[in-house]
């Protein structure tokens, strides 16, 4: 049986191994220096440029749409362990959480698209349009996230400060979120990784760019999109800076769930 | 309901058959202490003094008996009070014991065929049936946990009492003759042992309205003729 | 041989600084709070109900609480104590679809009156629970000073205060070198006396405990009981307890309680010598449990 199951885990680990060796060996050529510090030019002839803006765009837009999901997943978690508990009203908002985590991410771009997009609302494409549409994505995953940790708080602390005569609302702020903290950054942060390589919902709203710009209310490029122009290039030059950004990507999300990993595992011990 | 603890039980249930059964032997040991004076058999008298012996290691089987269920079962309520009583009726029936020992001691020293008041003897005859009664329906008291039987104690032991009262101012009265005089001395001597005995029994009775009510009142005995008894 | 108190984890109570004559058994020192002003204060209880939804878990209670005595509740498993003395403190309306009726008063105030903060009533109602429950990302001087923080009142000298609670308990010296390190780390008998002085440096004029011995070894129970002792000189005490042995030991007077109802309230030496009813009689016996 030992056997079996361990043949089977082998095989599950085939193509991840294959997606890293590929990655490694077709975009490692292409890191440079100059990589990291030129932005794509979108010329046909020459130096294509590296990914700079691809890299800054994306930090940007994951930034500003983890501003908007985090505080907000963790209130409506908050909502749902702390008051809304078994009540009708809970039990409909968790449902739809359910729901949202199913939706394909492109329905997010595509309704962003409509509501933001075409009715022209500051702007046609612009980076900041780009970071709702990711957050929709990403808020469903950190109240998931969110609630699981905090229901994990035992309820005798809560009882504690409850029955010190503290007011329900300085339970939460000052004894179940401290207490629930690592937790919590630990689910946002795998909720910023995985927003971080979403391209759908940047397709319609971003649409994407070639220059640097810290204008969110412009189009922006991201690493995602950058990898999506350039994969169906006929110049192998641009291909290869696909991988490049490609493995960039992969970086970048490793990186943060390390950081993840590492917090989770400071507050256990 | 579940019965529960039945190892406790059947060990407070133990002690207490082993006390129920000191006070068989104390009837015992009374019906040999008292025919030894009526027949000044001194054989017999000696046996009453040897066999004290399973009154007193009767009392440290109790005594033992009761420290460890207390330290290991830590009785409470009603389980309490009969541990609290058994250790005092035990206390008594040695001093029953030791009672029926002086009575059998006093038979030699009374000598033989000595000259005998008939009066006295009569007395003291009738005061060992008291006696012997007493002890015995102290046993049945506390063994059915009946408060009546108890406090009817106190009025037969009245009766004890004022026998051994008149066997007193018959020995003052008794005549001239030394002999008879000092005969009647010891008489007196006996008579008090089984007084004694009679105050012990009163004392089991105390114990019995105890265990029942929880309450604890002196009955009126020879010291304290005035005191009333509890009502149930 | 008695052994030594156990561990929960963290640090032993042994290797705390201080001279070996600190180190054994330091006793509660209630003078460190200061005077005591003003009577003690007491708390009934009177046609007392608790529902969880349908089910009717305390059925019309009335008890008088004496001022600064302890009063222990026992009963079997599912008779209604806790529910009972978490109605003294609201602390029963916190469980979803839970409500009671009936009045409970301190000294004259009601309680359950229709304006009353419930809050202000926890922070005059103290409780203590089963499990030891030390706030786990604060220290133990935090800890002690949370109630404070939480309640949100102001201390002139929060320090002293602290320091004050933790002699009170008799903790000081075990903790003294130790203010910033982290409340779990205690033993846990150390924790829940630390969860006492919490409760205390609030202040309250009444303590509520909840089962406060079930999860410590026979060592620290001891002392909690012996704190017990000294803080009723203080503070009126309702001590819930499955115990029969640490209601005998610590309270003036027991309560016990069946199916919700209340079947008998005796002086502890009374109930325990000779209870009045068959059923209290039964109970404390073991002849069911």
């Amino acid at each position: 049986m030992r056997g079996v199951l361990l043949t089977g885990a082998l095989i599950a680990l085939i193509p991840l191994v294959l997606v890293i060796f590929y990655l490694l060996q077709k975009g490692l050529s292409s890191w440079s220096g100059s990589f990291f510090t030129t932005d794509p030019n979108g010329n046909f002839f020459g130096n294509p440029g590296g990914i700079r803006s691809a890299i800054l765009g994306t930090l940007e837009i994951v930034a500003l749409a983890s501003l908007i999901a985090v505080p907000v997943g963790i209130g409506v978690a908050l909502y749902l362990t702390e008051y809304g508990g078994e009540g009708r009203f809970a039990g409909v908002v968790r449902y739809f959480v359910d729901v949202m985590t199913g939706v394909p991410s492109i329905v997010f771009g595509l309704f962003i698209y409509i509501v933001l997009v075409l009715a022209k609302v500051g702007g046609a494409f612009t980076g900041w349009k780009g970071a709702v549409a990711l957050s929709l994505l990403m808020l469903p995953i950190v109240i998931r996230a969110a609630e699981v940790v905090l229901l994990l708080v035992p309820s005798s602390l809560r009882e504690a400060a409850l029955a010190l005569g503290a007011p329900r609302w300085r339970v939460v702020a000052r004894v179940v979120l401290p207490t629930a903290l690592p937790g919590l950054v630990t689910g946002s942060l795998l909720a910023i990784a995985r927003g971080m390589g979403e391209t759908a919902p940047l397709l319609f709203t971003t649409a994407g760019a070639f220059g640097l710009t810290f204008n969110l209310s412009q189009q922006m490029n991201a690493l995602p999109l950058q990898i999506y122009n350039d994969i169906l290039s006929p110049r192998d030059v641009v291909v290869a800076r696909a991988w490049g950004a490609a493995l960039t990507l992969v970086a970048l999300v490793l990186i943060l769930n390390l950081v993840a990993r590492a917090i989770a595992r400071r507050s256990v011990a | 309901m579940q019965e529960t603890r039945h190892q406790f039980r059947e060990e407070l249930k133990g002690l207490e058959q082993q006390v129920l059964g000191g006070l068989d032997i104390v009837i015992q040991q009374l019906d040999r202490a008292l025919e030894s004076v009526s027949y000044q058999d001194v054989e017999l008298a000696s046996m009453v003094v040897a066999d004290d012996d399973r009154i007193d290691g009767r009392y440290l089987e109790v005594h033992q008996g009761i420290l460890s269920l207390l330290a290991r079962q830590a009785p409470v309520a009603g389980d309490l009070r009969i541990v609290a009583a058994l250790l005092h009726v035990i206390r008594c029936i040695e001093r029953m014991g030791d009672q029926c020992v002086n009575i059998a001691k006093l038979v030699p020293l009374s000598g033989y065929e000595s000259p005998k008041d008939k009066d006295i003897l009569d007395a003291l005859e009738k005061m060992g049936q008291y006696a012997r009664s007493q002890v015995s329906q102290s046993k049945e008291a506390l063994g059915s946990r009946n408060v009546e039987l108890a406090q009817d104690l106190v009025h037969q032991d009245a009766e004890i009492n004022s026998l051994n009262r008149f066997i007193f101012r018959r020995a003052v009265e008794v005549g001239d003759d030394p002999d008879v005089r000092e005969w009647a001395m010891f008489m007196v001597l006996v008579a008090r042992c089984l007084e004694r005995i009679g105050d012990n029994t009163v004392d089991i009775a105390e114990q019995v309205v105890f265990v029942v009510t929880g309450l604890f009142r002196e009955m009126a005995d020879a010291s304290t003729p005035n005191q009333r008894t509890p009502t149930a | 041989m008695i052994p030594p108190e156990s561990e929960t984890k963290g640090t032993s109570e042994m290797s705390a600084a201080g001279s070996p004559s600190e180190r054994a058994q330091e006793a509660p020192d209630l003078s460190a709070l200061g005077v005591k002003e003003g009577a003690g204060h007491q708390v009934q209880v009177s046609g007392l109900h608790a529902y969880y939804g349908q089910v009717h878990a305390v059925k019309g209670i009335d008890i008088d609480f004496p001022a600064n005595e302890v009063t222990a509740i026992i009963g079997p498993s599912g008779c209604g104590k806790s529910t009972m003395i978490r109605c003294i403190n609201r602390m029963h309306e916190e469980i979803p679809g839970a409500r009671a009726e009936g009045s409970v008063t301190l000294d004259q105030f009601d309680v359950y009156g229709a304006d009353v903060d419930v809050t202000s009533v926890r922070r005059v109602i103290g409780m203590v629970f089963q499990k030891p429950n030390p706030f786990p990302t604060m220290s133990i001087f935090d800890n002690v000073a949370a109630g404070l923080r939480l309640t949100g009142l102001k201390s002139d000298n929060l320090r002293e205060t602290v320091h004050k609670a933790l002699r009170a308990v008799g903790l000081w010296g075990e903790v003294k070198s130790r203010l910033n390190e982290p409340g779990i780390g205690l033993s846990g008998g150390q924790q829940q006396r630390l969860c006492i002085a919490r409760t205390v440096a609030v202040e309250p004029e009444v303590i509520l405990m909840d089962e406060p011995c079930s999860a410590l070894d026979p060592i620290a129970t001891l002392r909690v009981e012996e704190l017990i002792d000294e803080l009723k000189e203080r503070y009126t005490i309702v001590i819930v307890t499955h115990n029969m042995q640490q209601a005998a030991r610590v309270a003036n007077s027991t309560v016990f309680m069946l199916d919700g109802e209340l079947i008998e309230h005796s002086p502890t030496h009374d109930l325990f010598t000779v209870p009045k009813d068959e059923r209290t009689e039964r109970y404390v016996t073991g002849k069911f449990g």
